[in-house]
């Protein structure tokens, strides 16, 4: 799972320098397409993946002790916040399909939806492991001596947070 | 440890709230730069070393995924400087 992981940031990191870079030779336009942007709905979703993560922490805590059933409700604690960042994210881009903004606009909006969407797919498959996680711990298939698997699941999921950490700031904030 | 780990979560969200309040302040591209970037390493440290549980972890996993975040924070840095100068 660790290869994965690092293979995952790597491609996350070349993306994030090549819209640092791009950005270079068109501020004005970055800057101006940015102002577009709902950094509310960034803000919260941020606090939704960071919750999510700490949930997580918990539920890796709990099973550690054997405690089964707590860890299941820490998980399910984690994929609701998983839950509600993707409904904000598919309202953020819909209001950018209404307004008529799709990929080809602009170099900004190409960066801007092709990452978002890119890191949204990742939350995605997090929500799927998390629930399969989720489904054997409360199933009692982990306990204090065996629980390797909501680790892992833990590992990825911090992951996509880890990822979203950078690209918020990258995308919303800096200008 | 949870009492840590929740202290982690809280700082994690204060950082998250400093670097919108920066965002919104009528502060120069440049005066913002460095301290969004901070916050953002000292969140990713906390994931990586805190919840991930690599601090401690056998080498070299740790000082990858560390380094990654330095590398990749310290370029957006260099680029957005250049883009200002």
């Amino acid at each position: 799972m660790w290869f994965f992981i690092l293979a995952e940031l790597l491609v996350f990191g070349v993306f994030f320098l090549a819209y640092a870079f791009a950005r270079t030779r068109n501020v004005e336009l970055f800057n101006a397409s940015q102002l577009e942007l709902d950094q509310l709905s960034g803000a919260i979703n941020t606090v939704l993946l960071i919750s999510s993560s700490y949930f997580v922490v918990r539920a890796v805590d709990q099973i550690r002790h054997g405690r089964s059933r707590s860890c299941t409700y820490w998980l399910l604690a984690a994929m609701t916040c998983g839950g509600a960042f993707l409904v904000l994210k598919l309202a953020e881009f819909g209001a950018k399909i209404e307004a008529g903004i799709t990929m080809s606009t602009n170099t900004f909006f190409m960066f801007y939806l092709g990452l978002g969407f890119f890191h949204f797919m990742h939350v995605v498959l997090g929500m799927v492991i998390l629930g399969a996680v989720t489904l054997k711990a409360w199933k009692g298939g982990y306990s204090a001596a065996s629980y390797s698997g909501v680790e892992t699941g833990a590992a990825y999921w911090h992951m996509v947070d880890l990822v979203w950490i950078i690209l918020f700031p990258l995308i919303y904030v800096l200008h | 440890m949870m009492k840590a780990a929740t202290f982690q979560w809280l700082v994690l969200l204060a950082m998250t709230a400093v670097a919108v309040g920066l965002s919104q302040a009528t502060l120069s591209d440049n005066a913002i730069l460095a301290p969004v970037l901070l916050t953002t390493l000292i969140k990713g440290r906390i994931v990586i070393d805190r919840f991930m549980a690599l601090q401690g972890a056998i080498a070299p996993w740790r000082w990858i995924v560390l380094g990654w975040l330095v590398l990749v924070l310290g370029l957006i840095g260099y680029a957005f400087h250049m883009a200002q100068t």
